[in-house]
């Protein structure tokens, strides 16, 4: 896939993988938590 | 560059998901939801009415202000930009999932059940929500383009998927693997790598690209669409690689999954031989099921022991991604340069991984759902609800038909079970599941036994919230993913995929089954 953007990669907004990855696991962690405290 | 486009596309998409929760709450989707249902129960009737609220309600917010306010270059633009492309993957996630793989469902049930393996076609064929969302992905981008307005939010699949790997580490536990026979690991482990090893040199052979290699040696090795997804960022795979990756196991596991039992039969296979080699062999865990149900349609001894071996590939995965990692680096960089393990290690290993691993951990000290648990579920026969240990009644019919039961080991569970009205321990509890799958003592006795399995196995609620939030991550990235794939980058990654994919299969078939026949008796 042809990069159109400025910013980010042809497959992600982050500009590396690895903001990526931290940005997957913060999410992962938020989600791990809510269900944690929810259920 | 201003990222956020004024237009109302957003907006209605909010509109039509709240369309889809008003509708659902008020009765006027109950007749094609009976329909989808196929004589059962709506799986997904509370979905409808929860989560199109929340985010339609998003939606029509930020659509509203992305359609009539003013926007200005920066990173608050960037970012918002992105939701209207989410949502445009998540709707048509929503319809996939609740809608278009049921009606799926329904016309290939029509078919009835194929043969002994008790399944119908679109499992057997692994036509779910994953499958089906690539394939809607590839036909919007081939035949109606990703719109303007969605292009930057298309590119938060691959955010959707990493989530999903991390929280995938949910699902599984280390006292899992006090289960798993020491036979289990070392063919696992061997043929594992042995198909990594051989599907990378294969690829380098043939000249495909290493990204290719790499994503496809993970899928062919370990298993399915997690170990796909999860190494495709480390060598840096492209949508298309991983499309075809996945479709060259599932295509690969449906032939193997119809004649492995037939060969089976052929060499006279013991069940635990069969379920160790459809186990090794086969790379999708539905296939697996269904070769071992084909194997032995009366029993669940094949199924256990596929389904242990099955368990252990996944405990690999953490191992397969670190050397795909290094690989990688390795092939890329120049050749006459020297490599530093350690720093590639520190560089490029990524970070979800070990998320996964730590989530993994987490789930192992019991903070999930008790630490025996496997995929959310659980033996425990230690609170068994009054209303749920057998009746009077039921004892008298299972006492009646005892008799019929020849082999001792079921003998002795449903002598256990006719005294403790429940089930005594976790191995009368497969023996139990054996025998009412055996059907020797009639329909009658049979469900009877199922209710009694039922009433000791529990799953967690934990787990189940996070095997929801895992299915939506996966089904939200794999449709961006397949939105990501044209025509021509099909072309430009050609058959190979598929002629490595046969040969190191195939490959590892034969020399598992030799391994299998030479050294597995019938206890592991």
């Amino acid at each position: 896939m042809e990069n159109k953007f400025d910013r980010g990669s042809a497959l992600s907004i982050f500009g590396s993988d690895r903001k990526e990855d931290f940005m997957a696991l913060v999410f992962a962690l938020i989600i791990a938590f809510a269900v944690y405290a929810v259920y | 560059m201003v990222y956020t486009k004024k237009s109302p596309a957003l907006f209605i998409i909010g509109v039509i998901m709240l369309a889809i929760w008003y509708a659902a709450g008020n009765g006027m989707l109950d007749g094609y939801m009976e329909h989808l249902a196929a004589g059962k129960k709506y799986k997904y009737g509370a979905e409808l009415i929860s989560i199109p609220l929340y985010f339609g309600a998003v939606s029509v917010v930020i659509g509203a202000w992305q359609w009539f306010g003013s926007h200005t270059e920066g990173a608050w633009d960037y970012y918002s930009s992105t939701v209207a492309g989410g949502m445009f993957i998540l709707l048509i996630a929503m319809l996939v999932r609740w809608f278009i793989a049921p009606e799926v469902a329904v016309f290939s049930m029509s078919f009835g059940k194929v043969g002994d393996t008790g399944k119908y076609i679109h499992k057997l064929l692994g036509l779910n929500y994953v499958v089906m969302g690539i394939v809607t992905g590839i036909i919007i981008v081939n035949v109606f383009r990703v719109p303007e307005w969605a292009q930057n939010g298309v590119r938060l699949s691959r955010l959707g998927l990493k989530t999903g790997v991390i929280l995938l580490g949910t699902l599984y536990s280390a006292a899992e693997l006090k289960n798993l026979g020491g036979l289990s690991i070392i063919m696992i482990g061997f043929f594992v790598l042995g198909s990594v090893g051989l599907v990378l040199w294969m690829g380098s052979r043939r000249g495909i690209p290493n990204s290719m290699g790499g994503v496809l040696s993970a899928g062919m090795g370990v298993c399915g669409v997690s170990a796909t997804v999860a190494s495709a960022p480390v060598v840096q795979a492209k949508s298309v690689e991983i499309a075809y990756t996945i479709g060259t196991i599932l295509l690969w596991g449906v032939g193997c999954m119809f004649l492995f039992p037939i060969i089976g039969n052929l060499l006279d296979m013991s069940y635990v031989q069969f379920g160790a080699w459809a186990g090794t062999g086969i790379l999708n865990s539905a296939q697996v099921a269904g070769a071992a149900l084909a194997y032995q349609p009366d029993g669940i001894e094949t199924l256990k022991v596929a389904e242990i071996f099955n368990i252990t590939r996944v405990l690999v995965l953490p191992i397969i991604v670190l050397w795909l990692a290094v690989w990688y680096v390795k092939r890329e960089e120049s050749v006459t340069e020297t490599v530093n393990v350690g720093r590639v290690i520190f560089e490029k290993f990524p970070v979800f991984v070990l998320g996964f691993i730590l989530l993994f951990a987490l789930s192992t000290t019991g903070m999930f759902a008790p630490a025996n648990h496997y995929k959310g579920k659980y033996f425990d026969n230690s609170n068994v609800k009054t209303s749920k240990l057998m009746t009077d009644e039921q004892i008298a019919v299972l006492t009646a038909n005892s008799d019929k039961v020849v082999r001792e080991e079921r003998k002795a569970a449903l002598a256990r079970l006719i005294a403790d009205r429940k089930i005594a321990s976790i191995e009368d509890d497969a023996t139990i599941r054996g025998l009412a799958n055996s059907k020797v003592m009639g329909k009658d006795s049979g469900k009877i036994l199922k209710k009694a399995h039922k009433a000791v196995r529990h799953t967690a609620k934990k787990i189940k919230a996070f095997r929801k939030w895992i299915t939506w991550l996966f089904a939200f990235g794999l449709v961006g993913l397949g939105m990501q794939i044209t025509i021509s980058s099909m072309k430009q990654a050609g058959g190979q995929p598929a002629v490595i994919g046969g040969v190191v299969g195939l490959t590892k078939a034969v020399l598992s089954l030799v391994v299998v026949l030479l050294i597995v008796s019938e206890t592991i």
